[in-house]
């Protein structure tokens, strides 16, 4: 074998080699998405705890600034509420707000005392004047404290005095909200604690719905065992693991709604559920026109244990309801 | 000289006149295609654009490299290979005029042939397996590669199989017969499409059929043919599918180097 044959073997042999060991460490120990690309999904991310049960994203200039929004903000009765929460906090929600990432987190076992508001992390990305949200809370009974490098404003319960809800202060544009331990898990995330980039299978999910206005993903397991629901109520539900929203907002509104059964059987048995309600869909819509655009709109798909549900509002049935909201405002404006 | 010392002598002799011919440019350009198809998806997804999109949906990474295995590699790249590989194993030293020396020396000449095949094989896997890899980490997301490595993997296997199952069958038509090119095209691209498409016991006698049922990705169902195949699909088992392949290699592999043992090469003057 000539040299130049044995380099030829040597370089094919390590191309080989590095691809299956990266995908090896990858499959048995994780995988460190940073060190090889951005991660998947916001960068917010590095707030949310390892364990969360849901997470939400929403771009929220991309949706303010779209055709969608105009409609609505051409039939909003009035914008009074919006405007006294700028007067006293000088975020104006439409313009100063560039994108929030929700998450749930998972009860934990036995927790019987816990609401659900309680698991819910916000973070908000934009423009924030910290000087003023502070001395708001401080006026209000509030308190300002540190923590590994991050300001908490906390409100107390009135009865304990122990710290209830708090917003944190994670960087100059960025904030979070939620219950104290919740805020405080975020910081710790944020610093080097397992964050939710570390999820290998919350990753997964979210990779597949980058690039959306604003999506949902998470374990629906999880999330109907948290909620405290009866039994006879849990056995009826769909044998789902991950379900995953993610939608397009511009003009109209579109998406998909996907998730994963426990087998084959269960989502054959979600697609035929579907797929009878679809049918029904169609039947009720008979001769309107923007209804049936709607109906026809939806595609099931799916195979083995995936279901996919694509959906579309188009413009035409949004200027039908908008048609009709103007109409019951009409109807509403006494006549002088 | 014992069989196997004597065809790795071959195999040594063969693999750099192999891999540095004309027909590596060829297979250069027919695999760098998919690689070029991996970098502009690359380049389209990191400016934040959905590289494919099929109703208005994206289509996943993971997804565009299971349609570039079933399409591009194993549907064309792979028999290619095979035909233009496997037919010349013999034929290129007799239009060379070179088959004498091989089989002037004191080796079995069954062993000449199955030297050859074993560079091929080497020499195609070099290639066509590193392409694979490089597509894979291009198109499929970092966050998805836990999820999906076992079938890059299965298809890293199975695309070895694919080659070593065509370079038998194909390495015995060039050694059977005259124009070897011509009859290997013909049953790569006409005789396994259509009975593939036909309904009846005639796809058994196709590689393609074997490999189908072991591709871990869903067939894609564009095009009227994959329609067809799809109705007519019949797909073995996995370990059916593998023992006949290992059947197809093992006995065209055999009747090569019988036929290569027996036959009188008449060089033309």
């Amino acid at each position: 074998m000539t040299k130049k044959t044995r380099n030829f073997v040597l370089a094919s042999g390590a191309i080989l080699a590095v691809g299956l060991t990266t995908g090896l460490v990858a499959s048995f120990m994780g995988l460190p998405v940073s060190v090889f690309s951005r991660a998947a999904g916001p960068d917010e991310l590095q707030y949310v705890p390892a364990d969360a049960a849901v997470v939400a994203y929403a771009d929220v200039r991309q949706v303010m600034n779209s055709e969608f929004r105009e409609r609505f903000r051409r039939i909003e009765p009035d914008t009074r509420e919006r405007d006294e929460f700028e007067r006293q906090t000088g975020v104006n929600i439409e313009e100063d707000i560039h994108s929030v990432v929700a998450a749930v987190m998972p009860r934990p076992e036995g927790d019987r005392a816990r609401g659900p508001e309680q698991s819910i992390l916000v973070l908000a990305r934009g423009r924030f004047e910290q000087g003023r949200i502070e001395r708001l809370a401080l006026d209000h009974g509030g308190t300002v404290e540190q923590y590994n490098g991050a300001t908490l404003v906390t409100t107390r319960d009135e009865h304990t005095d122990a710290p209830e809800m708090a917003l944190g202060f994670l960087a100059a544009d960025l904030i979070a909200f939620g219950t104290y331990d919740a805020i405080k898990n975020a910081v710790d995330a944020g610093r080097g604690a397992a964050n939710v980039a570390s999820n290998t299978d919350l990753m997964r999910q979210i990779g597949e719905l980058d690039g959306s206005s604003a999506w949902a993903v998470g374990r629906f397991d999880t999330l109907t065992r948290s909620a405290r629901l009866p039994n006879e109520l849990q056995e009826r539900l769909p044998a789902l693991t991950w379900f995953s929203v993610s939608g397009h907002v511009n003009g109209g509104v579109r998406g998909v709604f996907k998730a994963e059964a426990r087998d084959e059987e269960a989502a054959q048995n979600m697609r035929d559920v579907l797929q009878g309600f679809l049918a029904l869909g169609r039947l009720q819509a008979g001769s309107n026109p923007a209804v049936r655009q709607m109906i026809d709109s939806l595609q099931l798909s799916g195979e083995g244990t995936s279901i996919t549900l694509g959906f579309s509002v188009p413009t035409e049935v949004l200027d039908a309801l908008e048609a009709l909201a103007q109409a019951h405002q009409g109807a509403a404006v006494p006549r002088p | 000289m014992t069989f196997w010392t004597a065809a790795r002598r071959v195999f040594d002799l063969s693999l750099g006149e192999m891999l540095w011919s004309r027909r590596t440019i060829f297979m250069a350009l027919v695999v760098g295609g998919p690689v070029l198809l991996a970098v502009i998806m690359r380049i389209v997804e990191a400016f934040g654009l959905p590289a494919l999109r099929v109703n208005g949906q994206r289509v996943q990474g993971m997804q565009v490299f299971g349609v570039m295995i079933w399409m591009l590699f194993l549907r064309f790249i792979v028999p290619v290979l095979g035909v233009f590989y496997g037919t010349a194993l013999m034929a290129d030293e007799v239009e060379d005029k070179t088959i004498t020396y091989l089989f002037t020396r004191p080796i079995p000449r069954g062993a000449v042939l199955v030297g050859k095949y074993l560079a091929y094989l080497v020499c195609t896997a070099l290639v066509v397996l590193p392409s694979v890899m490089i597509v894979y980490f291009l198109v499929v997301p970092f966050g998805q590669i836990p999820g999906t490595f076992r079938h890059l993997v299965t298809d890293l296997g199975l695309l070895g199989l694919g080659l070593a199952a065509y370079g038998a069958v194909f390495a015995f038509v060039g050694a059977a017969f005259k124009r070897p090119l011509v009859i290997g095209l013909v049953f790569a691209f006409g005789w396994e499409q259509v009975a593939l498409a036909l309904p009846g016991y005639l796809k058994q006698f196709t590689l393609a059929f074997y490999l189908q049922a072991l591709v871990p990705h869903a067939m894609p169902q564009e095009g009227v043919v994959s329609l067809l195949q799809g109705l007519f699909r019949e797909a073995p088992g996995a370990w059916t599918a593998m023992g006949w392949l290992a059947v197809y290699v093992v006995s065209f592999l055999y009747l090569a180097a019988r036929v290569v043992e027996r036959r009188e090469y008449v060089l033309e003057q």
